[in-house]
C-alpha cells in the first residue's frame, strides 16, 4: 500500500495538488465560505487524474506486479492523502482563527468540529461518485468530475445553509461546550468517509476490471 | 516448461473478434507475432498482460495460470509497448526508484550494469531519450528484476536501421542462455527474419499458422510463383496472403 502511494506522489500527482492542499489555510480568511476549501481539494484530485491520463500512469501501474484493482486503490490512496492532509493542515489555522477572529463567520459555517465532520462527508460523497464513474472508462475524468460536483456542491451548500436554520446555530459555534456537542458530527463524518472510500474502491475496482486498456 | 501457452483465447468487440487464438512459446526462444493492422496482435498481447479481459480461453505464463496468479506472473514479465511513453517529464532515476520497490528480485547492481551497457544516462528525462533509448531503458528495467518472459509490442517501429539492429542484437543476447523468452509483435518482418526462432501469423483475429520459422516459411511455399527468383520472405507471405482486389 505504501509503495502504491509513493508511486502516486513521485510520478502520478500533478504539482498543483500540493497548492490545493495548502489552501486549507483559507479557514483563516475572515467572512469566507469555507466549503470552498473542499472544492479546491476536489479540483486538485481531478487535475491529478487528468495528468495521470496524459502521462499513461494507469497503463504503467497496471503493468507493475500489482493486481488490476490496485490501480484503483492507488488513486483512492492519493485522494485520501490529499483530502486528509488538507483537513489536518487547516486545523492550526482554525485555532488561530478562534484566537484572533472570534466574532464568527458571517459568510457561512465556522471552521469548527462540525465543519470537519461535514468536510469528511462531502469528500466521501465526492470519492464515491467520482471514482466509480471515472473507472468505468479510466480516461473520462472530465465527465466524472462534473457529475461528482453535483452532489458535492449540494452538500457544500447544505452545510453552509444549515447553520442559519432556527435551532441549528449550535453547529456554528466555537465555544468549548458547543465544540463538544459537535463531536457526533465529526464521528459521523469519519464513518461516512471511511465507508464511502471503501465502497468507491470496491465499485471502482469492479468497474475497472471490465475496462480494456 | 513453456514460457507461454495460450489456448482458445477469445475476445469479442462490436467490430472485431479474437477467435480461439492458441499458440505456445518455448523457453529460450523468440517468437514473432505478425499480422496486418487490426489483426489482433495487440489484443492478444494485452490479454496476456491482463490489460484486456478476454471472454474465454487459457493463458499460462511460465507454468502459472493468468490472471489467477497475476502477481507472480507479472514479477516474471518484462514489457515494452512501442509508441507508449510513460511519464515523459520524469527523470529515469525517479521512475526506477518507484519501480524497483514492486519487484522482489530487483538487482541494483545489474541495473547499473545494464545502464552502462546501453549507455543510458539515468539523470535524463524520458522525453530527452531517443525512441531506441526508451526501449533500451525498459529492457534494462526488465532485466534488473530478472524477467523471464519479455513481451514486446512493436518495439522497433519508428527506429532507424542502426538502432533496430542494436536492439535485435540485444534480443538475441537476451535469449542466448535459454532461460529467457521473447514474444515480439512487429510489422517489420525483416527484423524477424534476422532474430525470430518461431513465427505466429494472426489474420482477422484467427491464427493462420504458428511454427518454427523454417517450417513456417516452407508451409507458405504454395504462394511461390515461377517469377520469384528467391524463396519467399515473411513480407512476401504476408502481402500475398492479405492481398485484396479493389474495384474503384
Amino acid at each position: 500500500m505504501f509503495d502504491l502511494l509513493r508511486k502516486e506522489l513521485c510520478l502520478a500527482v500533478h504539482p498543483s495538488l500540493y497548492v490545493f492542499i495548502f489552501l486549507g489555510a483559507l479557514v483563516l480568511v475572515p467572512a469566507y465560505p469555507y466549503g470552498v476549501v473542499f472544492f479546491f481539494a476536489m479540483l486538485g484530485i481531478f487535475q491529478s487524474m487528468m495528468y495521470a491520463r496524459e502521462t499513461r500512469d494507469i497503463y504503467f501501474t497496471a503493468l507493475l506486479p500489482v493486481r488490476k484493482r490496485d490501480v484503483v486503490k492507488a488513486k483512492l490512496l492519493l485522494a485520501a492523502f490529499a483530502q486528509l492532509s488538507q483537513l489536518l493542515l487547516s486545523i492550526p489555522f482554525a485555532f488561530l482563527r478562534t484566537l484572533y477572529l472570534s466574532e464568527g463567520n458571517p459568510a457561512g459555517i465556522e471552521a469548527n468540529v462540525a465543519y470537519y465532520g461535514f468536510g469528511l462527508m462531502i469528500f466521501g460523497v465526492f470519492n464515491l461518485v467520482f471514482f466509480t464513474r471515472f473507472f468505468k472508462t479510466a480516461y473520462k475524468a472530465g465527465a466524472a468530475f462534473l457529475i461528482a460536483l453535483i452532489p458535492s456542491t449540494i452538500c457544500i451548500f447544505a452545510m453552509e445553509a444549515v447553520v442559519h436554520f432556527p435551532g441549528m446555530e449550535w453547529l456554528d459555534g466555537i465555544s468549548p461546550e458547543l465544540l463538544l456537542r459537535q463531536i457526533p458530527v465529526l464521528l459521523a463524518g469519519i464513518v461516512i468517509y471511511a465507508a464511502a472510500w471503501f465502497l468507491a474502491y470496491t465499485a471502482g475496482a469492479q468497474r475497472f476490471s471490465q475496462v480494456d486498456l | 516448461m513453456n514460457a507461454l501457452r495460450i489456448e482458445d483465447l477469445t475476445k469479442t468487440y462490436p467490430q472485431f473478434t479474437l477467435d480461439k487464438v492458441s499458440f505456445t512459446l518455448e523457453r529460450g526462444r523468440i517468437m514473432g507475432l505478425i499480422g496486418k493492422n487490426g489483426a489482433g496482435k495487440t489484443t492478444t498481447l494485452k490479454s496476456i498482460l491482463n490489460l484486456v479481459s478476454p471472454d474465454s480461453g487459457t493463458i499460462e505464463i511460465l507454468g502459472l495460470p493468468s490472471p489467477a496468479r497475476e502477481l507472480e506472473c507479472k514479477q516474471k514479465l518484462g514489457v515494452v509497448l512501442g509508441g507508449i511513453d510513460f511519464y515523459r517529464d520524469k527523470k529515469l532515476t525517479a521512475i526506477t526508484s518507484v519501480t524497483r520497490r514492486f519487484y522482489r528480485r530487483w538487482d541494483e547492481t545489474a541495473y547499473r550494469r545494464y545502464l552502462d551497457e546501453f549507455s543510458i544516462d539515468p539523470g535524463k528525462r524520458v522525453r530527452e531519450l531517443s525512441a531506441g533509448m526508451r526501449v533500451k531503458y525498459l529492457i534494462a528495467l526488465a532485466l534488473s528484476h530478472h524477467a523471464e518472459l519479455f513481451i514486446f509490442d512493436e518495439p522497433t517501429s519508428g527506429l532507424d536501421p542502426v538502432s533496430r539492429d542494436e536492439l535485435l542484437t540485444i534480443f538475441r543476447a537476451l535469449t542466448a542462455d535459454g532461460t529467457r523468452s521473447i514474444l515480439y509483435s512487429t510489422h517489420i518482418t525483416s527484423d524477424l527474419e534476422k532474430c525470430a526462432d518461431d513465427i505466429t501469423y494472426i489474420k482477422d483475429g484467427k491464427i493462420l499458422s504458428s511454427a518454427e520459422k523454417g517450417v513456417f516459411l516452407r508451409s507458405f511455399q504454395h504462394l511461390h510463383t515461377p517469377e520469384d527468383a528467391a524463396p519467399l520472405t515473411l513480407e512476401d507471405i504476408m502481402v500475398r496472403t492479405e492481398r485484396r482486389e479493389f474495384h474503384v
